[in-house]
């Protein structure tokens, strides 16, 4: 297993700059995942650890040792690709066999571990396919399988399911998963998919603009978000403005909402008392107006039904709209009349230390 | 649509290719056949009755064996140059961004934009004794006696190799294209350098085009007329020049249509074999 350090990694194509000085320590048979939009920076951070892409500056360091200017070929690093990039040319067997000629290892040694690893991603009986003749999710794992069998020091994901459908794409994520826990390799994986991140991932890198966002684990990132833009970038939220009441010797502030009067644990504080707030829609609960809860008055203007979960579009009698999100027990239709409930603690406030 | 129209339709759409196909190609071959059987006549293109002499006459002339081999080795010869030359440049124009792609691509273009006649007489102009490759060097005092450019196999295939280049390019550039660029990084990541890369991954994958401009390059030498006629002159004949020698200056039809087959046959088999060389089992099916 390797560690992998980036320090101050920087990448510029021409005047603009695509890395701006990112710097992650990866512990040895981390999952970690570079998230955020297109154009952030994460596969260009990805090919630099690759070697496909020179850093203009900055480390990368395996084990402490700066591989910058080690040619890709040397770096013994496992790469799958968005498309795969399987050999057309050549059998499954041959395009797991590669990596491992490239090292020279005798034959017996080779059809081995080529067996071995064909097995362990449940595709024993294709060795001999050439890989148009499978399908995607197929495709996909003779790809893994392929940067895995050479055992490399580290293993990097460039958007491996986002070609895949759906269903196949949330079964290929557990396989992933299970497969790396499987083989404690470190791994890096790039995604612009939040979902995938969060239940892949031991830690997740957010990107904006070539800088790291946020670093944490997902429920770090899900709950205490560093910015407004992580925040939204990561999953459904509502944004609420508050006002800063008072704040007390242990640091609880009282921040007056939308939805109440709100208690949090060292709110940043603005001159003009302003405070942004983040709250989950899943972290509300409702509760029909003739329940008699306490709580805020609210209307139901829309609902979106998706199966497991339900999705309510409210407008709160002050005028606020916010969504919230439930299971979908008790059913509301567009006019009923609702009663809003959130826990204190289900608050973030934005630039609040954690 | 009734049934059987519906299966009129096919023929319908290729009707048109096949007639010319037909008319053009078919029946003067079948006419070619027919007239290379036919006796030598004196004073006329052939005489009444039919006969094996022709072909009998190419086997056992010595002469003729050996313009079969040379025709063919200015055709590989020619071939080959096509390609070494041909690859980097197709190379460059697929997988870089350079700044004068366009004007590149127009260079790489410019032989066919200029008559045959004009360019094979060009090359006279300059390969000959007195040309200005020779005039050039002998001034510099780089050689005392010029060099025999003209005349000769030599001066045939770099006449061959200017035309015929063009048409080694653009099959390979096109198979080149589309060749993903992350297959070879994959190749590069599982350990192999860039020349392992190449020899194992980029090369079999641009095999389709190397066969086709392979293929193409090699029809066409062989069958060049104008330029091994301008630039051999009497001294080097290639098989098509003598096909047109027999048929126009010494009015020997069945003769001819001998040489023109044997042509024809000796070219078509090379062609067969090298694709079977060749083969891509992982293209098949």
């Amino acid at each position: 297993m390797t560690e992998v350090s980036i320090e101050a990694l920087t990448k510029h194509y021409g005047a603009s700059l695509a890395v701006n000085g990112i710097s992650v320590k990866i512990a040895k048979g981390e999952f970690i995942s570079l998230l955020g939009p297109s154009g952030c920076g994460k596969t260009t951070t990805l090919k630099m650890i690759a070697g496909f892409e020179d850093a203009t500056s900055g480390a990368i360091r395996f084990d402490g040792q700066d591989v910058v200017h080690v040619p890709a070929e040397k770096r013994d690093i496992g790469m799958v690709f968005q498309n795969y990039a399987l050999f057309p040319h050549m059998t499954v067997a041959q395009n797991l066999a590669f990596g491992l000629e490239m090292r020279r290892r005798p034959k017996r040694e080779i059809a081995e571990r080529t067996a071995r690893v064909l097995d362990m991603v449940q595709l024993s009986g294709y060795a001999d396919r050439y890989p148009r003749q499978l399908s995607g999710g197929q495709q996909q794992r003779v790809a893994l399988a392929r940067a895995l069998v050479i055992e490399p020091r580290i293993l990097l994901l460039d958007e491996p399911l986002a070609n895949l459908d759906a269903k196949l794409r949330e079964e290929m994520r557990i396989f992933i998963r299970d497969l790396q826990k499987r083989v404690g390799i470190t791994t890096v994986y790039v995604t612009h998919d939040q979902a995938e991140a969060m239940t892949m991932s031991d830690r997740v890198v957010v990107m904006f603009g070539g800088q790291i966002a946020q670093y944490g684990a997902p429920a770090d990132i899900y709950d205490r978000p560093a910015s407004l833009e992580v925040a939204q970038f990561v999953g459904q939220v509502n944004i609420l403005s508050g006002r800063l009441l008072s704040t007390d010797a242990n640091s609880i502030s009282v921040i007056d909402t939308a939805l109440g009067t709100v208690r949090i644990f060292n709110a940043p504080r603005s001159p003009d008392g302003a405070v942004t707030l983040v709250l989950r829609p899943e972290a509300v609960e409702l509760f029909p107006e003739s329940a008699g809860q306490a709580g805020v008055p609210a209307t139901v203007t829309a609902s979106y039904y998706s199966g497991s979960l339900i999705d309510y579009l409210l407008a709160l009698d002050s005028g606020d709209t916010i969504n919230v999100q439930t299971f979908p027990r008790s059913r509301f239709s567009p006019g009923d009349r609702v009663t809003v409930k959130v826990d204190g603690d289900r608050f973030w406030a934005l630039g609040a230390a954690a | 649509m009734s049934l059987r129209a519906k299966s009129l339709k096919p023929f319908a759409l290729i009707a048109p290719a096949v007639l010319l196909l037909g008319v053009f190609l078919v029946l003067p071959y079948i006419n070619i056949v027919v007239m290379s059987l036919r006796n030598p006549g004196s004073g006329t293109p052939y005489a009444p009755g039919f006969t094996l002499s022709n072909y009998l006459r190419l086997f056992a002339d010595s002469f003729y064996l050996e313009q079969t081999a040379n025709t063919l080795v200015i055709g590989f010869i020619t071939t080959f140059v096509c390609l070494v030359l041909g690859f980097p440049v197709a190379w460059q124009l697929a997988k870089t961004q350079m700044r004068f792609r366009g004007l590149a691509y127009g260079l790489v273009l410019s032989p066919l934009l200029v008559g045959i006649v004009i360019r094979s007489y060009g090359w006279t102009i300059l390969l000959g004794n007195n040309g200005m490759i020779n005039r050039t060097l002998i001034g510099f005092g780089l050689i005392d006696r010029p060099l025999a450019l003209m005349y000769n196999s030599l001066g045939i295939v770099i006449a061959l190799v200017h035309v015929f280049l063009p048409f080694m390019i653009l099959p390979l550039m096109s198979a080149l294209q589309g060749i993903d660029p992350s297959i070879e990084a994959a190749a590069r990541s599982l350990g192999a350098g860039r020349i392992t890369a190449f020899r194992r991954i980029v090369l079999p994958l641009a095999m389709p085009g190397i066969q086709a401009g392979c293929i193409l390059v090699f029809v066409l030498s062989l069958s060049a007329y104008v330029t091994p006629s301008l630039i051999g002159g009497l001294r080097v004949k290639t098989m098509a020049v003598s096909v047109v020698d027999a048929l126009i200056d010494t009015f020997q039809w069945p003769f001819g249509s001998a040489i023109a087959l044997m042509l024809s046959l000796t070219g078509a088999m090379v062609v067969m074999l090298f694709a079977r060389l060749t083969r891509m089992k992982w293209k098949a099916n």
